[in-house]
């Protein structure tokens, strides 16, 4: 069966066996070794309460307006940018229609307190003591966020003021001892405990997961080139369409074995550290594939479909770059923002349901968006395959006829 | 050799076999000041563009050293001739190492520009960072034969250095960015065991 | 210095299998044919006399030189492998300037060898094509024009005609003759008809070992004797095919002329003695070293 000779044909790639080894090698000095023992409990929570986030958030924002130095991390790195003229006019009004102030009592407040200096590398930045600026009664929490938003579009992204970041950036409360109790029950009750341990665990593999695929299916597609091999395969009856679902479900099924491998791994992890009685296995495996598997069948689809038209050395690049804007468009935010079109979604802690909980929807929205794309793109590169095959299509050269990238496969 | 052909053999080869490649670099270093701070950083934060993000241009460049001759068709009609093989994979290397020092130098010079504290020790330190993750890539594929493979191992340790951090002790790329220079120099000798023994291995195992 | 090459006892072997076994062989200027099936390690020896795969044991020198000496023997050696590929994106005569490079020519003297050699091989109108656009003759044409293009001494080529039409292959070998009037060109195949035509000296080689050498003349008497023809009925055919090596079959109503290497004449009707032909005296040359070359069932 051809489904069984493409496993094997991807079981005897080297690409394969190192990609076994790095999740191997990740998930247990990731996974297995932090988690030894009780599990870390933060000292914070997110409260979603909207007066706290705004006057929070105003607080910065008139801060950073004030010394007109920005502290953004539009890749998780360190990023000041100070604005010219005519956008911080516009983040004044954004700052005004939020407080409900007019500009002269703003710079009355300014004026009124003392000023000090914080050090951003070698650049001492003076800032004022405002104390805690007023709200305006009419202002809504759809307007704030909304006027956020357009803040966080001048400062070019990255900033505090990312809307979909202010619940998790400017909610944090201290966390009372209920409140310790409240998450440790969550995660005995709701989570069983291991709901909290698969989250983690799919934290950590998301992360192999979202680059690691490229290399074994760019590998085994540009090999027919490589090996030059197209023409044989192009002539046989096989449909493309079989052709190509059939390795891509080989791909799948393989890369997704050493993942498995990992989940009861995990659970007997578990199993050595806590009651059996607590534990419901089962979620090690429900959660994390929901989790995982989409994201697999995401990259390996569009790492198929990038060799196909490109060759794999563009697949590799492209998947590079998507991943690390993924990783590192969170900044050091680790949890508690999923959002619709993530390819890694984090949630790097086993408590924090309630945080998890609130991205739910987007978090499932994201996963099916992804599984169905996989399917989608697969059926195009199945078309692509078959333009190919009839030489109605050669694969795009990058800069033009006269290119050099295409047998670079 | 004789004159002229040196200067046609990288100039060739360059041009067929690499465009893109020296593309991709020069795109790293173009995105660098989109995604960090470069003006006005104190040592450590200026670290962080020449550590985190400059280095990828040694794992696009070094791991294609072997590309073009993937196909043995080609390979051995370019071994068939006077110039030694592993002479123009050298001399591919040293192409990218040149473009890598003066890519990395333009940006030392524009962040001081800038009015950041960027020191010899940081231009040297980014270059060893990126030499070692290129040569692991250079490695992996000289022995592989294989650039996937190459490729697949330099973005693995790059990755490494965000999850594992200092777990990799003197070879961990981003010390600089935590204060820290020792490292530097044992990657400078990482980076040329590799490529020595890559070129070594290569030629007991692949070539013979 | 005498132009010829000496090979002493020399062994191969990829990991534990050995691909060569002690071959000897002396080979003069001119052409000289390697003979043999597909896998007989024709290409091993090829690539071994170029300088791209390590000998095991023996001795190999080519002018004089040991084969150790890569960079001398690269010098005067050029090498057309027997599935020729370049770089594609090159221009033909791009990439014929860049293995001249290779080679170490100087420019000036590069830019007048590429001319001359693109005139030689026929490739003058397309130097500007691309290696992917040209066709399969060209790209062969081109091939032998890379290995010429530092004037070597000693010329390999490796089963040049394959897949060649026959026109192109009658231009190819034309090509190599001419090539060879002053140098030593090694030509393996496993298409007799190409010895035929150019070689004067041989060599046979199956499974590693040189079965054979000599001249095609010495060649063909030696299977004087053992070639027949014999006129049968088809239905009988795959009897024969099995029983007897045919070398050559030609249908006329129901009856075929089979031409049959045999160790003693066939019991079969209307067989007659035939003069040898190259073909025939080279599969008796495989049969009478033990190997099986009956066609079976096919």
């Amino acid at each position: 069966m051809l489904f069984g000779k493409e496993c094997r044909r991807i079981l005897t790639s080297l690409t394969f066996i190192i990609y076994c080894f790095v999740v191997g090698l990740f998930f247990v000095s990731q996974f297995i070794d932090e988690n030894k023992g009780d599990p870390y409990i933060p000292d914070e929570k997110i409260s979603e309460d909207h007066d706290i986030i705004i006057d929070s958030a105003v607080d910065c924002l008139a801060n950073e307006y004030l010394a007109n130095n920005y502290i953004c991390y539009p890749l998780g790195f360190y990023k000041s940018v100070r604005l010219k003229e005519d956008d911080s006019q516009k983040v004044e009004e954004c700052l005004l229609e939020i407080t409900g102030l007019t500009h002269d009592e703003l710079m009355d407040i300014r004026d009124s307190g003392e000023h000090y200096y914080v050090e951003h590398g070698i650049q001492e930045t003076m800032y004022y003591e405002i104390g805690e600026l007023p709200v305006s009664d009419t202002i809504t929490y759809e307007r704030f966020c909304e006027l956020m938003g357009q803040v966080d579009d001048i400062l070019g992204g990255g900033s505090k003021y990312k809307v979909d970041d202010l619940v998790a950036n400017y909610s944090y409360v201290p966390m009372t001892q209920e409140d310790r109790e409240a998450i440790i029950s969550d995660l005995y009750d709701k989570d069983r405990v291991v709901g909290g341990y698969a989250r983690l665990f799919s934290d950590y593999v998301g992360i192999d997961l979202g680059i690691m695929p490229v290399f074994v299916a760019a590998a085994l597609v540009s090999a027919d080139r490589r090996k030059r091999v197209s023409d044989l395969i192009y002539t046989r009856k096989i449909s493309s369409l079989k052709l190509i679902f059939t390795r891509y479900t080989a791909l799948v099924t393989m890369m997704f074995i050493p993942v498995i491998l990992c989940m009861i791994s995990a659970d007997i992890h578990l199993i050595r550290y806590f009651d059996f009685n607590d534990l419901a296995l089962y979620k090690m495996f429900t959660l994390p594939t929901f989790w995982l598997l989409p994201q697999l069948m995401i990259v390996t689809a569009a790492a198929m479909i990038v060799t196909e038209v490109f060759s794999s050395g563009i697949a590799i690049l492209f998947q590079f770059a998507w991943w690390f804007y993924s990783i590192m468009a969170d900044g050091a935010r680790l949890s508690g923002s999923i959002s619709k079109f993530d390819l890694v979604c984090r949630h790097n802690t086993v408590f924090g349901r309630e945080e998890f909980m609130l991205s739910k929807n987007d978090f499932i929205f994201n996963r099916i968006f992804y599984f169905i794309a996989a399917i989608v793109i697969t059926a195009i590169t199945a078309y692509i395959y078959e333009l190919k095959r009839g030489g109605r299509f050669h694969g795009i050269r990058l800069f033009g006829k006269n290119s050099i990238f295409r047998h670079k496969a | 050799m004789v004159s002229g052909c040196l200067a046609k053999i990288v100039f060739s080869d360059t041009r067929h076999n690499y465009l893109l490649h020296y593309l991709a670099a020069l795109g790293v270093v173009l995105l660098t000041p989109v995604i960090f701070g470069v003006s006005r950083l104190d040592e450590r934060l200026a670290a962080q563009p020449l550590e985190f993000f400059l280095p990828l241009m040694g794992a696009i460049l070094m791991p294609a050293v072997f590309m073009p001759e993937q196909n043995e068709s080609i390979r051995d009609v370019v071994r068939s001739k006077k110039t030694p093989y592993p002479g123009v994979c050298f001399m591919r290397l040293l192409c990218g190492a040149v473009f890598i020092t003066v890519l990395t130098g333009a940006f030392v010079l524009y962040m001081k520009s800038m009015d950041s504290v960027v020191t010899m020790r940081l231009f040297a330190g980014s270059l060893a960072s990126t030499f070692a993750l290129g040569a692991a890539g250079f490695f992996a594929s000289a022995v592989s034969d294989n650039v996937i493979v190459g490729y697949m191992t330099a973005v693995i340790y790059y990755i490494c250095n965000f999850g594992l951090k200092d777990k990799l002790g003197v070879f961990f790329l981003f010390s600089m960015t935590t204060g820290s220079f020792d490292e530097k120099k044992w990657l400078c000798i990482l980076s040329v065991v590799l490529i020595a023994a890559g070129f070594v291995l290569r030629r007991l195992f692949r070539e013979r | 210095m005498e132009k010829k090459i000496v090979i002493k006892n020399v062994s191969k072997f990829y990991g534990r299998k050995q691909a060569l076994f002690d071959i000897d062989l002396t080979i003069g200027q001119g052409m000289f044919g390697l003979l043999g099936r597909n896998g007989a390690g024709k290409t091993t020896l090829m690539k071994t006399l170029a300088a791209l795969h390590r000998k095991k044991g023996g001795e190999i020198t080519v002018c004089g030189v040991p084969i150790e000496k890569a960079k001398e023997i690269r010098a005067m050696t050029g090498y057309l492998p027997q599935d020729f590929s370049m770089y594609p994106s090159m221009k033909a005569d791009e990439a014929l300037d860049y293995l001249g490079a290779l080679s170490g020519i100087p420019k000036a003297e590069r830019k007048k060898r590429v001319t001359s050699l693109l005139r030689k091989v026929n490739l003058i109108e397309h130097r500007h094509k691309k290696v992917r656009e040209l066709s399969g003759g060209m790209k062969r044409r081109l091939g032998i024009a890379q290995a010429l293009i530092h004037d070597p001494t000693v010329l390999i080529v490796d089963e040049p005609t394959a897949g060649l039409d026959p026109e192109e292959r009658i231009r190819f070998r034309n090509l190599l003759c001419e090539v060879a009037e002053e140098r030593i060109v090694i030509l393996s195949t496993h298409i007799v008809g190409d010895i035929e035509a150019t070689c004067e000296n041989i060599a046979i080689m199956d499974e590693g070992k040189i079965l054979w050498k000599g001249t095609v003349e010495q060649l063909i008497e030696n299977a004087r004797g053992h070639i027949f023809t014999s006129n049968v009925e088809k239905r009988f055919m795959p009897q024969i095919k099995k029983e007897y090596i045919v070398t050559g079959m030609l249908s006329q109503n129901d009856y075929t002329t089979v031409r049959i290497v045999s160790d003693s004449e066939p019991d079969l009707p209307n067989t007659v003695l035939t003069e040898p032909d190259l073909e025939g005296a080279y599969m008796y040359c495989l049969h009478s070293s033990g190997c099986d070359v009956r066609g079976g069932e096919e």
